[in-house]
């Protein structure tokens, strides 16, 4: 005998305490009386915290101003954001000669279309696309940046780098809007889809040096105005010293990493006393060694300025760093995949290059990342050695004679700058680190 | 299996080596190595003697006999007894060497409990402290550290009352005060029987692990528990205060008096040294936070359940079971950012703490010269500390995996 | 690795190991600049009066005035510079390393980095001296009141020196609390950090004028040291030394002559002034010993002014001046009891 129950019972509604405010307040504010000590203690930093800010930031704050006594006059107790915005230029740009600031906006869109097609689904070749950022651009960038009489080597690179972005720019539209890749769709153009690999690659090739030689033609008429490096400064600044930074600790730290791991132990012991010598002292110091005793290196007569000492400063020191975050990548790949490529006859390179570097390279994105976050903090030092980066900028302010005294309010807003650029960066590269795990995981 | 033997490697002939130079990995391996060490080598010696030429062309002065020449300046904390004038730059060295340890030491210790403490908060199930720790956390970590000394020294101090309106931090007692010049507090000056005290302490201490170990295995034995923490508090309290009293009370107070401009005797910390400890306590006790916060949710879940189910209250099965576990993925991570608190303290360059970089790389540099000699000894002294620590490192890690299974 | 592989790269490592190991020929200080085209002056970090950033990112100040002046001594020109600003803890090694060509910038002169640091200073363009700053209402009205005061200071400086000596000799016992940024000093001294303030009185007066309340403060009649300040040179090349030096007495010496930036082209025409047409090269070839034109002086006067007009511009009541008056100082000219003198142009 069963004892059907014929009618469906009728669904119940969630509890109050899942569903209502006062529920979902008790649950997560209030549950016992040390939460809610809790919670009214927050409260009440909150409060404070954000009233101050309010007051002196926005409330009292003076906006227009010609110099600090005005500021003065108007308000005593308030922010002066006046200067800073007077300085903006100052702060993004440094003394970068104003007629020639789109030089530096273009340099930084340049890098946004280059890159941008690692980030689309449909298109392919990404891995040509990322190494030609690493390898290319910053020539183009250097030379639009600087400025000055192109040599031979600097007019190829140039050149190189114009057409790979002419190319990457087309191979994104035509794999955006109908899939495939420039390659093939120039083959099918031409025709030629039924001819032979060999007589593809070569009208391929073709094309290309025919667009090199009208490219290399075209770029011989084209030179901007030279600016030299003291000129450099701001935001920019500090963008392209860890730019330059971050893009040679790669090929460097991979180096020292595969050094640390190394059977012949002459160039193990190098790498991991080179290694630890950095990564043991502060970065600090690196800077001094490099302004005091790099010149002292040089034979007589063959002059550094203070941007390249500096900067190749930051790249031995973001080089070691990275060895370590590439190191620990390579631990991560299983014993197994080594011995796969050495059975299918790879050798040394051939195994690091081909099959374990790719791998280890995709899951070390998000530390990368992270490392460039770091390095970017880390790059405001520079301004201890006297380089006009954003906080060195930021800094002057104070001494300009209009807006003698005004340190706060620049600081503050480079503050904020840096949250959000670096905060974006960490929320992104621990997207990739969940997106990457999730692949890995499937 | 007949069919195996005959394929047997011992009794296959070996086809006869040939010795190909090029390819020999031996040959190789030795030729790589040569190579990198000559580069090297070559390296150093080129970089030497360009140094060594330089050094000669400006008529620059060498060698380390400036480190026993008198130093003309001074600085506002040491450790060490030193007079401008009379002391020497490698009293200087010593000084800045102090003051560079006493301030990272101090800050490891504060961030590693900070960090421990925001770490679990972030975990906490009250979703207002939890947000506020997250936001603690972001704002922490995503602006540089040098923004945030000059923030906490131009910030904080503004705030603090003048010398005059001290605040008074032992509540009425006049024995701490604390104002926008720094932190001033009693010291002790010991007596002549003081030792004693000082012995009975240690005899204390020793007392205590002993007790625990007995309590330990008592528990292991019997399963009854011994009020551990009562008794070895009242043995660490009770004995060296018995002793004390019994050789009459051997310590005086130098108490802080406000004469004239300042306060005078007790032990002074300037508002630099204060900042910069806030400033390195806060940046790198959000660092740690993440770490345990990690180190927290990578123990199994079903740990916490089976802790819970076990009847444990939920603070014990985190100190008692979570925690504890966690430490493995913990304690790397937290000595590697002991090693970075040591060496980001060099910042106070920024705001005049007169540390080893601030007072020898830059002051004594400024005024003597000698910029390898100062350079290569700072360098040295940050290799030696963060090198020791690392040695920690790698002791602990061989410990834990010598406890995996 | 192949073989072949193997070897180029050997070659590589080679081919770079002697690329960088060329030497470039020694040749004088004015043959460099010349050649390169514009000369490298360094002066420091922003320092009101001295060198600082303006919103345009201009560099203007009276020590960046010597720098346009010896430019436009050489080239005609006073754009034809490059500024290098450095901290003053690396200001020394990066003119020895022949980073920059002459140093503009509030080093004092002494002995010590006269002969120790590898560089000669050339003439005195401002003669400074340290001093103290105190609230008024502490009631203290000389230096030797600060008996146990704490007193706020440059960290890396030669006031910190003189600082010490000061309380040394006069036992005061002062304890010094040091800065590495002038902001955070003023700051710290505003909100009653320290007794007193130190810095150089050209420095007291632009912090004074900062502050909310100028009026409030007062600065202390001792004046403790003697800062000389003066642009250098590497050691070794005279011939530059000397067009850096007598730069600065072109500035000096047209004041005296009346020679201003207004009258110089009408001076050059008509003056009957035998020390003005020498100077500005109508008459004689004093130039020659220097290396450069003929109107090398005229063209410092044209481009710069003189030392009077950079003066009333940056450390006087210009626009962009501190405010510190002249007349009575050392900086005043010798005629009006001053230390400001030029040695005759004949």
């Amino acid at each position: 005998m069963a004892i059907v129950n014929g009618e469906k019972t009728a669904a119940r509604s969630a509890p109050l305490t899942e569903t209502s405010f006062i529920g979902w307040l008790h649950k997560n504010l209030f549950s016992s009386w040390i939460n809610a000590i809790l919670t009214v203690v927050s409260i009440y930093i909150i409060y404070v915290a954000v009233k101050g800010i309010w007051v002196w930031g926005v409330e009292e704050a003076v906006w227009v101003a010609e110099n600090r006594r005005e500021c003065f006059k108007i308000s005593k107790d308030g922010a002066c954001w006046a200067g800073v915005i007077q300085w903006l230029e100052n702060i993004f740009y440094g003394r970068y000669p104003r007629p020639e600031l789109w030089r530096v906006n273009l340099g930084g869109l340049l890098l946004v279309v280059w890159m941008a097609p690692l980030w689309l689904p449909r298109v392919k070749n990404k891995i040509f696309i990322g190494l030609s950022t690493v390898f290319l651009y910053p020539f183009l960038a250097g030379y639009l940046f600087a400025g000055g009489d192109k040599g031979i080597f600097m007019q190829v690179v140039v050149s190189g780098a114009i057409i790979c972005l002419i190319g990457n720019t087309l191979h994104t539209i035509i794999g955006v809007f109908s899939g495939g890749g420039l390659p093939e769709n120039l083959t099918r153009l031409l025709g030629k889809t039924d001819a032979s690999d060999q007589n593809q690659r070569n009208t391929l090739l073709a094309i290309l040096a025919a667009a090199f030689v009208v490219v290399f033609l075209l770029q011989m008429g084209w030179t901007v105005e030279v600016v030299p490096w003291t000129k450099w400064g701001g935001m920019f600044l500090t963008l392209v010293i860890s730019g330059i930074g971050i893009t040679s600790a790669l090929p460097g730290g991979i180096i020292l990493a595969l050094g640390r791991r190394s059977r012949l132990p002459v160039i193990r012991v190098l790498s991991t006393s080179f290694i630890e010598l950095f990564r043991s002292v502060p970065l600090i110091t690196i800077l001094f060694m490099a302004t005091t005793m790099f010149p002292l290196f040089m034979p007589e007569g063959f002059v550094l300025n203070k941007l390249v000492q500096v900067t190749i400063a930051v790249c031995l020191f973001s080089a070691c760093y990275m060895a370590e975050t590439v190191r620990a990548g390579l631990q991560a790949i299983p014993m197994g995949q080594y011995e796969a490529a050495h059975t299918i006859g790879l050798g040394y390179w051939g195994t690091m290059g081909l099959v374990v570097m790719p791998q280890a390279l995709k899951h070390m994105i998000p530390n990368i990342v992270g490392s460039f976050i770091g390095l970017l903090k880390d790059t405001t030092l520079v301004s201890i050695i006297g380089l006009f980066d954003i906080l060195g900028m930021l800094r002057s302010i104070s001494q300009d004679v209009p807006w003698r005294g005004l340190h706060k309010e620049p600081l503050l807003f480079g503050a904020l700058l840096f949250f959000i650029i670096c905060f974006i960066m960490s929320k992104y590269s621990r997207h990739l680190e969940v997106k990457l795990s999730a692949g890995a995981n499937r | 299996m007949a069919i195996r033997g005959t394929h047997d490697a011992s009794a296959r002939v070996k086809p006869k080596e040939s010795f190909d130079f090029l390819h020999d990995e031996r040959v190789r391996s030795a030729f790589y190595q040569l190579l990198t060490a000559g580069v090297v080598g070559w390296l150093i010696w080129y970089l030497v003697t360009n140094t060594a030429h330089n050094l000669e062309v400006r008529g620059m002065n060498t060698g380390f006999g400036f480190l026993s020449a008198t130093a003309g300046f001074d600085t506002d904390f040491k450790l060490l007894e030193y007079e401008p004038g009379v002391g020497t730059y490698g009293r200087i060295f010593l000084i800045g060497c102090i003051n560079t340890l006493l301030v990272s030491f101090l800050a490891i210790i504060a961030s590693t409990i900070l960090g421990f403490a925001v770490g679990v908060l972030r975990l906490s199930s009250n979703w207002l402290v939890a947000r506020l720790a997250l936001a603690y956390v972001e704002i922490i970590r995503n602006t540089p550290l040098l923004l945030q000394i000059i923030f906490w020294y131009v910030g904080v101090f503004a705030l603090l009352p003048r010398v005059k309106q001290s605040l008074d931090l032992s509540a009425g007692a006049e024995v701490a005060f604390l104002n926008n010049r720094g932190l001033y507090t009693a010291w002790p000056i010991p007596g002549d029987f003081f030792w004693m005290s000082i012995v009975a302490f240690v005899i204390a201490v020793i007392g205590v692990f002993v007790l625990k170990r007995w309590a330990h295995k008592r528990q292991d034995d019997t399963g009854q528990q011994f009020p551990t923490v009562t008794a070895s508090l009242a043995l660490l309290f009770i004995l060296p205060g018995m002793v004390f009293l019994a050789t009459g009370s051997p310590l005086d107070w130098d108490v802080p008096t406000l004469q004239g401009f300042n306060f005078a005797g007790g032990a002074a910390l300037p508002p630099a040294f204060l900042a910069l400890l806030i400033a390195l306590t806060i940046y790198h006790a959000a660092h740690l936070a993440e770490s345990v916060r990690a180190g927290i949710l990578s123990v199994n879940k079903g740990q916490t359940e089976a802790a819970l189910a076990l009847g444990l209250r939920p603070s014990r099965a985190m100190t008692l079971i979570i925690i504890p576990q966690a430490m493995r993925a913990i304690v790397p991570p937290m000595i590697s950012l002991w090693m970075n608190v040591v060496k980001n303290s060099s910042l106070a360059i920024a705001i005049g703490y007169s540390d080893v970089v601030a007072l020898f790389m830059q002051t004594a540099l400024n005024q003597a010269g000698y910029a390898v000699e100062m350079v290569g000894m700072t360098m040295a002294f940050y290799m030696f500390i963060s090198l020791s620590i690392s040695g920690l490192l790698n002791i602990y890690n061989k410990r834990v995996q010598l406890v995996e299974r | 690795m192949k073989p072949t592989s193997f070897i180029t790269s050997v070659a590589a490592i080679a081919a770079m190991t002697f690329a960088g190991a060329t030497v470039a020929l020694a040749k004088s200080t004015l043959e460099i600049v010349k050649e390169r085209g514009n000369l490298r002056c360094q002066v420091g970090t922003p320092s009101p009066g001295f060198y600082n950033l303006d919103a345009k990112g201009e560099w203007y100040g009276s020590d960046v005035s010597i720098c346009q002046a010896v430019a436009a001594a050489i080239f005609g020109s006073k754009k034809k510079l490059e500024i290098q600003s450095v901290s003053s803890q690396v200001r020394f090694t990066a003119l020895a390393n022949g980073e920059s060509d002459m140093l503009s910038r509030t080093a004092t002169w002494t002995l010590l980095r006269d002969t120790q640091l590898g560089l000669d200073f050339t003439a005195v363009n401002f003669y400074d001296g340290q001093g103290f700053m105190v609230p008024k209402d502490s009631g203290i009205t000389s230096a030797l009141d600060l008996k146990g005061a704490t007193v706020c200071v440059l960290t890396g400086t030669t006031t910190e020196l003189n600082l010490a000596d000061f309380s040394r000799v006069n036992k005061l016992n002062i304890k010094p609390v040091t800065f590495e940024d002038s902001n955070v000093r003023n700051d710290t001294y505003l909100n009653g950090g320290c007794d007193a303030l130190t810095n150089d009185k050209s420095g007291l007066a632009s912090n004074k004028a900062a502050f909310p309340n100028p009026d409030d403060h007062t600065v202390l009649p001792e004046t403790i040291s003697k800062e000389p300040l003066a642009p250098a040179v590497r050691q070794g090349d005279s011939q530059w030394f000397d067009i850096v030096k007598w730069t600065v007495y072109a500035l000096v010496g047209a004041e005296e002559l009346g020679v201003n930036k207004g009258n110089v082209d009408d001076m050059r025409a008509n003056s009957t002034n035998a020390s003005v047409r020498r100077m500005l090269g109508v008459e004689g070839n004093l130039h020659e010993g220097l290396g450069l034109s003929k109107d090398w002086a005229y063209n410092i006067i044209k481009e710069v002014g003189n030392y009077g007009e950079i003066y009333e511009a940056y450390m006087g009541g210009g626009k962009l001046g501190i405010g510190i008056a002249r007349s009575g100082s050392a900086n005043a000219l010798w005629t009006k009891g001053g230390l400001m003198y030029s040695p005759p142009f004949r």
